[in-house]
C-alpha cells in the first residue's frame, strides 16, 4: 500500500489535477477517501456562496468615483511631468507660439503705422482681437496676475486642432486650462519668465 | 472619460504618417499611455478591471459600502504606484496583490461587519429565495451560505485570501502563489486547511 496523500496531494485530487498513479491510491485507503470527501464537500458548500452584483448603474458610478478621487490627488513625480509633458506644455508651447505670434504682430502694425497700435485678429473659433488701448501685451506679463493667463487660456483656444495636429502638436481644446491649472506656483512663475523673455524679445 | 475609439485615435496620432488603429489596447499599452501622461488610460484599466477588484473586497468584508470604498483604495494605489508596475506580472496579478494587502490591511483595523447587515446582499438573497427551488429548500441554502460566511470571516488571513482567490477568482495556485508572496506548495497546503478550518468552524 503507497503512502497516505499530503495535503498539497489531497488537495490536487479535489480538483482532479493529481496523477493517475497517486489518485489510485484512495481506492484502497478509506482514510484518505474520507479526507478527500470532506475536502470535496466543504469545497462544493464555499463555492455555492454567491455575492450580490450591485447595480449597473454602480459601475458608472464607480469608475467616475475614481476619477474624482484621483483627479484630486496631488500629481508628483514623473507623472506629473509625463501628465504635463502630453497635455500641457505642448498646449503651453502652442499657447505661448501663440502670444508670440501675436506680440511680432503688434509690433509689426506699431512700426508699420508709426507706433498706432492696430487690433490684430487671431483666426479661431473663439477668435479675438488684441491691441485695444488698454491692451497689457505691450508690457511684461505679471505672472501672478490671472489677466496674463486668460489671455493664454483664451490664445490656446483659438490654435486649431488640425492645424497643430499637422504640425505635430496634439491640443487637446480645453488642455490649456487644465494645464495651467495643474501648474505650481514656481511652474507658473517660470512660464511667465519664459513668455516675458519671448514677448521682450519680439518687441525688440 | 476616454473611450477605445478617442484612445486609437490617440495612439494614431502619437507616429505622425503612421496610422495604427488599436482597438482594443491591451493592459501593458494602457499602462504604457497613462505614464506617458494620459490619465484617461487610466479609466479604462479601472472599467476592466473594477468588478475583479470589487468582488475581491467584497468577499474580504462582506458588505457593499465597505467594498466599494476599498475598490476605490486599490486604484488609487494603483495609480499612485503605476511608475513601479514593471510587467513581469500581469495588471490583473498586481491588482490582486494590492486588493488583497489593502482588504487584509482593512480587517487589521475593523472587524468586518456582519454579512447580514448588507442591504444588498440581504436583497440578492431575497430574489434566490424567489427564483429558487422549493421556499424551504431555498431558506435552508441562504442559511448555510450565512454560515459558511460567517465561517470563512473568521478564517486566520492567508487562509482566507488563499480560499477567495482559489474558489471565487478561480486563480491558479500558481498565480495566487506570486499575489500572496508564498510558494506554490504553502498555497495548496493553505487552501487544505482552510477547507478544513471552515468545516470546524461550522461545527461549532
Amino acid at each position: 500500500m503507497s503512502t497516505h496523500l499530503s495535503e498539497s496531494e489531497l488537495v490536487d485530487l479535489v480538483e482532479e489535477a493529481l496523477d493517475a498513479r497517486r489518485a489510485a491510491h484512495v481506492e484502497s485507503c478509506a482514510a484518505c477517501r474520507e479526507r478527500a470527501e470532506a475536502l470535496r464537500a466543504m469545497l462544493r458548500d464555499t463555492a455555492a456562496v454567491e455575492i450580490p452584483e450591485p447595480s449597473p448603474l454602480f459601475w458608472d458610478h464607480f469608475s467616475a468615483r475614481v476619477r474624482g478621487a484621483i483627479d484630486a490627488e496631488p500629481i508628483s513625480g514623473s507623472l506629473r511631468w509625463a501628465w504635463l509633458g502630453r497635455r500641457g506644455l505642448v498646449s503651453l508651447a502652442a499657447a505661448a507660439a501663440v502670444i508670440v505670434a501675436v506680440a511680432s504682430g503688434l509690433h509689426l502694425a506699431r512700426a508699420g503705422r508709426g507706433g498706432a497700435v492696430v487690433p490684430v485678429t487671431v483666426a479661431g473659433p473663439a477668435a479675438i482681437t488684441v491691441g485695444a488701448p488698454d491692451a497689457r501685451i505691450d508690457g511684461l506679463p505679471d505672472p501672478d496676475n490671472a489677466e496674463v493667463w486668460s489671455v493664454l487660456t483664451t490664445a490656446a483656444s483659438a490654435v486649431e486642432f488640425d492645424e497643430a495636429h499637422d504640425v505635430g502638436m496634439h491640443v487637446h481644446p480645453a488642455a490649456i486650462d487644465h494645464a495651467v491649472q495643474g501648474l505650481s506656483a514656481a511652474e507658473l512663475t517660470e512660464l511667465g519668465r519664459l513668455l516675458q523673455s519671448e514677448l521682450k524679445r519680439s518687441s525688440n | 472619460m476616454l473611450t477605445t475609439r478617442a484612445w486609437s485615435r490617440w495612439i494614431a496620432s502619437g507616429e505622425p504618417g503612421a496610422k495604427v488603429t488599436v482597438t482594443n489596447p491591451t493592459d501593458a499599452e494602457l499602462v504604457e499611455s497613462c505614464l506617458a501622461g494620459r490619465r484617461d488610460s487610466f479609466d479604462l484599466l479601472v472599467e476592466r478591471h473594477q468588478r475583479h477588484v470589487y468582488q475581491l473586497c467584497y468577499r474580504f468584508v462582506g458588505n457593499h459600502e465597505d467594498a466599494s470604498d476599498l475598490a476605490q483604495d486599490v486604484f488609487i494605489r494603483a495609480y499612485r504606484g503605476l511608475k513601479n508596475f514593471r510587467g513581469q506580472a500581469s495588471l490583473g496579478t498586481w491588482l490582486y496583490r494590492i486588493g488583497v494587502n489593502v482588504c487584509l490591511n482593512k480587517m487589521g483595523a475593523k472587524t468586518p461587519k456582519p454579512h447580514a447587515l448588507d442591504p444588498l446582499l440581504a436583497a440578492s438573497d431575497e430574489r434566490i429565495v424567489s427564483q429558487a427551488e422549493s421556499a424551504a429548500d431555498a431558506v435552508l441554502r441562504v442559511e448555510r451560505a450565512g454560515q459558511v460566511r460567517a465561517a470563512i470571516a473568521r478564517l486566520p488571513r492567508k487562509q482566507r485570501a488563499t480560499l477567495i482567490l482559489r474558489v471565487y477568482h478561480e486563480l491558479p495556485h500558481e498565480q495566487i502563489a506570486g499575489i500572496l508572496g508564498s510558494s506554490v506548495g504553502a498555497v495548496k497546503a493553505n487552501f487544505f486547511h482552510a477547507l478544513n478550518n471552515l468545516k470546524k468552524l461550522m461545527a461549532e
